[in-house]
Order: structure tokens, then sequence, then C-alpha cells
């Protein structure tokens, strides 16, 4: 590890000003008027509190241009610590890494396109990669920029830097999608009118928050229309505050041969409740013991994790590369799936519709329409308090009026 | 009575929710609990007791006693091409006959479930506001819920202990966040005058009496006149108006000062698009559907055409040139709203430090935790899913060591 400087090339803002200021300059007392014991104490701690604002805190009091400005990448002096480290000079693993993903990108040269399916982003495979993806990422950004300006540049942020809160050392300011990123993804799922599952496995964003992504943008589009005004100065300052994922457009050029940079994990599996405990069950050697079999171990229900993550479809399309499926078998049967998945959700859909039509009866009138619905005295439950029961039930108060009943709705519909 | 201790004081230091020196101050004097000269008791005392000056501080220790659940949410990240090459039984198979493993597997990062106590008070609709960096603190967040500036899916929210569920949408007024989120303002001549003229129109306005209004104009006015099918007389017309109208904005330069020519254009859009009775504004809603309604307008009329040439000449239609030039006239559009709201001029009737930027110390505060997905250009944000654990790392947002958020789970674990 290179030694830290004091002396960064930020001197002038990161300098460590020992001068007591202006602003607690107080006529010294050693006590106060009406009081027997002194208030040195009072002014030593905050003496201390101003001694720390105006050195080491005050670096923090402006954002950076181009970087994040976290409590965690400065050392207790107030120096910044990677302005201080040679960008240069890589240590051996950052060197691997870095031959890793050029042969990565040679072979993703040499393999030619992949089907829509396969083509995971990358670095999808554990947590770690996924960062090194984004720090590699940074470092071939920062190398081009070194290219075309010979100035002095900060170096990326390793994990250290990006804590906000240093005692923590399990949080850190996760990256957060870039506004073309965003553009992109809008562009792909209302332009394109592709899926969702596939939007989430091109550009490495959950399903969620590329459902998410969409609703947001459409409303940012309609206030456009609308001419409504835009907070853009916050935006534009605080996308320069946060660590961002940029959107890589593989149909440029010069991004030829590389993959997007993958956003978070997609598969993530929830840990199911059933199995928090610790279970020991002898079994045969002979036995094949399965995902399916421990599951079951667990708890009945419980389904085998290639099933409960959010793409299982990307288990079954690699299967099929196992089983020695040629490519455009392996597409056809994607979507052959995809298609018997969408028809069986219809289906649902309209069954459940048909159910209600059966079920409910309406009678229009004037300004009111009249629904019937057929209701169970069983609705009510053993208690007598489901939300399903209907009318007054007799010798039973409501509770609306007891103390600690919250009347805050629980939902909002969309 | 007691004294209430101050917010933010110095002989007690505690972090607190917001963006101010003294919480920097004091995140940066936080140190690991101390474990060799205290008892059990007092560490698990100090623990809590620092956590909650922290989490939902606002919230009373009654309440948050009913919220906090002892089972604490994890994921795994799963991979796939694991799960399709090996069925899991390879981890359950004998270890017998030599199929011992010559290297030692790499043991994952621990999973922080003990970071996670407090991840109850994540859903709450104030804390939410402020880690969407829409407010400077939770208070602050706080305020303005019940100020009735917050909207959680499109509707109204007026209750900070709101529980968000998973894909609910909450927006802010962007003034409002401006403010939160700005410089503060200094006091100004100018300031002061403009407050003075302020109040001297409310006052003029309260000595007019408003007349009370007649309801039933009002809504014959409201209720708008049924449309017809456009004739194709009317449709040249207004075509020739939108295409004057096209030529007009694209000569205009888009930092120029004058809007009004946009505007116009915007409204002749507008127009066109309201000529067709069947499209309700909703589903036209944006610049882009806008357009593509247009288009395909002029697409339909152009095949009913075919079929009667007769009122061929009546009709315009677009020439591709002219496709060409009307999307890039909505481009124009786009951009200029764009440019508009990142004008960051002076202006004193503003609340917040003009020109805007980020108020003190601010970037020390920003980050935005995955389980929020946050558009700034509205002030918008999606609350996507509770907040998880995953080995290495817990999306509770805390700066207080994992011994210390272990010490505090423990406390409310009520057996002490």
């Amino acid at each position: 590890m290179p030694p830290r400087l004091r002396a960064s090339h930020l001197s002038a803002s990161v300098s460590y000003i020992s001068v007591r200021p202006q602003s607690i300059a107080q006529p010294a007392r050693t006590a106060r008027d009406f009081s027997q014991s002194s208030c040195r104490l009072v002014t030593q701690r905050r003496r201390k509190f101003y001694e720390w604002l105006n050195g080491p805190g005050r670096p923090l009091k402006q954002p950076i241009p181009g970087s994040t400005n976290y409590l965690g990448a400065y050392d207790k002096y107030g120096n910044l610590v990677r302005a201080g480290s040679v960008p240069e000079k890589t240590s051996d693993k950052d060197k691997e890494a870095e031959a890793k993903a050029k042969a990565k990108a040679k072979a993703g040269i040499t393999e030619g396109q992949q089907t829509a399916d396969e083509a995971t982003a990358e670095g999808q495979e554990s947590l770690e990669k996924l960062d090194e993806a984004l720090r590699q990422q940074a470092k071939e950004e920062q190398a081009e920029k070194k290219k075309k300006t010979d100035e002095q540049q900060l170096s990326p942020e390793t994990m250290e830097d990006l804590r906000p809160f240093p005692l923590n050392k399990f949080f850190r300011s996760q990256p957060v999608l870039s506004e073309e990123l965003r553009e992109a993804i809008y562009q792909f799922v209302v332009k394109e009118g592709k899926p969702v599952p596939l939007a989430s496995i091109t550009f490495g964003v959950s399903n969620e928050r590329i459902g998410a992504v969409v609703r947001l943008k459409q409303m940012e589009k309609q206030w456009i229309a609308q001419g409504k005004t835009l907070a853009m100065p916050y935006s534009k300052a605080v996308l320069e505050m946060l660590p961002t994922t940029p959107y890589i457009d593989t149909s440029l050029p010069k991004n030829a041969g590389k993959r997007p940079i993958v956003h978070e994990p997609i598969n993530d599996l929830i840990v199911h409740p059933a199995t928090r405990q610790q279970l020991f069950v002898p079994v045969a050697e002979s036995r094949q013991f399965t995902r399916v079999d421990a599951g079951k171990a667990f708890d009945n229900n419980l389904l085998p994790a290639d099933e409960r993550i959010p793409h299982p479809e990307l288990v079954k399309v690699v299967r099929d590369e196992v089983t020695g499926y040629s490519k455009e078998e392996r597409r056809a049967l994607a979507e052959q799936r995809y298609l018997e998945a969408m028809e069986k959700k219809k289906k649902a859909e309209e069954a459940k519709k048909r159910e209600e039509l059966e079920t409910k009866r309406t009678v229009p009138q004037r300004r009111w329409d009249f629904v019937f619905r057929d209701v169970s005295v069983e609705h009510a439950g053993r208690n007598g308090r489901d939300p399903r029961g209907v009318g007054w039930r007799y010798g039973l108060p409501h509770q609306d009026r007891k103390k600690g009943q919250v009347k805050i709705p629980t939902k909002v519909e969309a | 009575m007691r004294k209430k201790p101050r917010f933010h004081s110095l002989k007690k230091l505690k972090v607190r929710q917001d963006w101010s020196r003294w919480s920097l101050y004091s995140i940066a004097q936080l140190r690991p609990p101390n474990v060799t000269t205290k008892t059990y008791f007092q560490q698990k005392w100090t623990a809590k007791s620092d956590t909650r000056a922290y989490h939902g501080e606002q919230i009373r220790e009654k309440k948050w006693k009913r919220m906090f659940r002892r089972s604490l949410p994890a994921v795994v990240p799963m991979d796939h091409n694991y799960l399709a090459r090996y069925d899991g039984s390879e981890q359950a198979a004998g270890r017998g006959a030599g199929a011992d493993q010559q290297e030692k597997q790499r043991t994952p990062p621990q999973t922080p479930y003990m970071q996670m106590t407090y991840y109850p008070i994540e859903r709450r609709l104030d804390t939410a506001i402020f880690r969407a960096l829409f407010a400077s603190s939770v208070r602050q967040a706080r305020q303005f819920v019940v100020h009735g500036l917050v909207k959680v899916n499109g509707k109204k929210m007026p209750y900070p202990g709101y529980l968000l569920n998973p894909g609910d949408m909450f927006q802010v007024e962007p003034s409002s966040v401006m403010f939160a989120t700005g410089a503060p303002k200094k006091r100004s001549s100018t300031a002061r005058k403009v407050a003075k003229e302020k109040a001297a129109e409310r006052a003029s306005a309260r000595e007019e009496a408003p007349a009370p209004r007649n309801p039933n104009q009002d809504a014959a006015t409201t209720a708008a006149p049924k449309r017809e099918e456009p004739t194709p007389k009317e449709l040249k017309e207004h075509m020739q108006s939108l295409m004057l109208d096209v030529e007009n904005v694209l000569n205009e330069d888009v930092g120029a000062k004058d809007k009004q020519k946009f505007r116009a254009f915007r409204q002749t859009v507008r127009k066109a698009v309201s000529l067709w009775s069947k499209a309700t504004p909703e589903t036209v809603s944006t610049l882009d559907s806008q357009f593509a309604f247009l288009k395909g307008a002029l697409n339909e009329r152009r095949a009913a055409q075919t079929a009667a040439p007769a009122e061929e000449e009546a009709t315009p239609m677009f020439s591709p040139e002219d496709q060409k030039k009307l999307r890039q006239a909505f481009e124009k559009l786009k951009l200029e709203t764009e440019h508009t709201s990142a004008w960051n001029k002076r202006d004193a009737r503003a609340p917040y430090a003009t020109p805007w930027r980020p108020r003190d110390y601010m970037p020390a505060f920003a980050f935005i935790p995955r389980y929020l997905e946050v558009n700034q250009n509205i002030c918008a944000a999606v609350y996507l899913r509770h907040p998880v654990a995953r080995p290495g790392l817990a999306e509770v947002p805390t700066p207080f060591n994992h011994e210390t958020g272990q010490l505090a789970f423990n406390w409310y674990l009520r057996n002490r």
C-alpha cells in the first residue's frame, strides 16, 4: 500500500486547518454567573466540534465534481485516501481481472451473437464479480480520459470510498441507474415492446426495477408534454453525487464485443422462513438427495431454488444447452415456453373474470349501481372479525374506537 | 418537568437522520461499543438508545416495539448456471473412499442480519422520502407529508406513518424538494421587497371579497360539447396551421427567451389531437404518443382516401420530410422543457438560494438504497420491495457498528 500523503493535490480544500475559527471566539469566562461549576468543558466540546468541521470535515461540505464524496473516503486527518494512491500501480488481482476481461471480450467477439435468452450481462455470477465489472468499467473510462486530457484525475472509488458510515462495513452506497440507461430501458420495453423479463436479463436490472423505471419515465414524459417544470438542477446535482451504472450501447461500433454492465443481481432467492432452522436428516449414502428433497425436508410445500428465483427460464435455457440442443432449437424451445406461459396466464385471468361475472350481479340505477355478491356466514371467520364478513353481528362491538387501533390506510390503489 | 434535551447536543453525541453538520460530526466520532467495562444490560441499553436516536426517533417507543419483528428478511443471489448443471446431490454425496475435496471452498461473506433490526421503519412514508433524497431530514419529510405535499400512487397521503407496499409510487412537490435540498436563502433587500409585495397583494385580495360563483354556470362551461368526426376541410386547415407552427418552432433557437411559440405549438398539437374524438387525453398524454397518434390517424385517413379517390385533394397528408420536420419539432419541444427547468436563474421569489445549489454537507449523506427506484426529474420514487440482507451487505442504512446493531436487536428480544 502506498503511503498516505498528507498534502494531496486538493491541498487548498483538504489541508488541515488548526487555527481556531472566528465563530467561537468568546470572552473567556471561567464560570457562569450563577453557577459554581466551570464551563470549561462545554467550550472545549464546542471548540473540538468547530476544529473538526474546519479541519477534517471541511472537504465534505461541497461535492467533488464528477465523484462521490463520503466520509469513508477520508482518513482521520481529512485527507482523501485515494488521491494519495497512484492509479497506475495496479495490484496483481486487478491485473488478473483485466486479463480475464480482455479474454472475455475476445471470446465474446469470436462467439458472435448469442441468442436473446442467453445474452446475460457481464458479471452476473456473483456479487463480487458484479462489483468488479463496475470497477473495471470505471477504470477503462479513467484510462480513456487520461488519454484525452493529461491532467490529474481522481482514481475511481473503491468499496471503502463508497462508505458513508465508516463504522458500518456492511453498508455502502450502491450505484443507481444513469439517465441514459433509464431512457434505454424505456425505449426497449415501450417502443420495441419487448417483455420485461428479457429487459431484465439484457440490462442486468431486476424485474421490479424495470417496471418502476418504465412507470417513472412515462410520467416524466407526460410532464414534458404538459409543459411542467422538471427539477433539473436538483437531478443533475444528485446524479453527480451518486455512483451510477453507465449505459453501454452495444449497437455502437466502439462498444463491439462489450456487454452491458450489470446493475444488480437479478436471480435473488428469498430466504424462506422454513429454511431458517438447522436440520439433521439422515440419508443413505447411496441415495441421490437433491435440492428438491432438501426442500421437502424443510417444508412439504417448499419448491426448489430453480423455480423460486425470478428468472427460472434462464436455468431451463442452460439445461437445454447441457442436454446438447443446437442454438436454433434452444431458441425455439425458449420461445415456445414463453408463449405457453403467457397463454396460461391469460387463461387464468379470463377464468377469474368469468367467475366474477357469474358470482356478481349488477343492477344499474340512475345514479348508483346495485351490486350483489354471494356471501356466506362462514366468511366472518371464527372470531367474527374477518374483513370479508358482512353486516352487523349481534354482540360484537366494533373495535375502531379502541386504543391502539390504527386508521391509516394500509394500501392505495394505483 | 425535566427540560427536554437538545436535539443536537455536543454533550451527548447522537446521530440523527438529517444532513446537518452535527450529524456528520457524530458519525465521525462514533466508536464501536465498549464491551469490557460495562455489563451486558448496560451495553444493550446504550446500543438501544444510540440506535433509536437515529432510527425512527419521531416514533414513540411503544409504537416501535409493536413494529419490531424478530424475523429478518434476507436473500441469496443464485447462479443460474450452477442451478442448471447441478441438482444439489453433490453436496449431500458421501465423502468416503477418498472423495475429499482438494481445494478448500471459499466461505461466502457473512450475511449481516443484525444490521437489519430497524427494517420495518424503512417502510414508513416519511423515512422513504428521506432515503430518496427528497428531504434533508426525516422530520422535514414528515412535515411535507402532513402539509399535503406528498402523493402516493397519485393520491394525496397525509399520514407520515403510512407503510409503503412494494410497488407504491410516491411523489413530492418538486419546489419543496428543491427547497429542502438546496442551500438556504440569505436575507437580502430584494427578498424583503418581494415579501412585502406579496403581503400587500394578499391584503388587497382579502379586501376584495370574492363573489360566490354560480355552480350551474360552471357545470355548463365544463361540460364539453360532443365532437364529431372532423371534416376534411377542417383537417386541412388544422394541418396547415400545424405545419406553419412547425416552421416557426424549428426556426426558433431553444435558448431564446420567448417561449410563447413553443406554447402555441403545444396548443395546436392539442387541438389537432382533440380533432379525433375517439382519442381520450389519457392515451395521448406523452409527446411521443401524441406524435404516434397524429401519424396513425393520418395513415387511417390515407387508407380511406385510396378507397374513395374523389376527396383526394381535399385532405392534406404528411410527406416524409414533413413528418421528419414534425418529429424534429417534437424533439425540440422536449429539449425546450428540459432547458427551461435547467435554466437555473436568479429568482427572488424562490424559497431557496438561487441559482440552486445543493446544501452544505449534502454529498456526505447522498446515497439511495436499492429498495427504492428514484426519478429525480419529477421527484418521484417507487418502493420496490422491503429492504433485505444479502451476503456481505445490509440494505438498511445505519451508521452503527454491527455489534451495536446486535446489542440493539437483543434489547428488543425482551429477554433482558
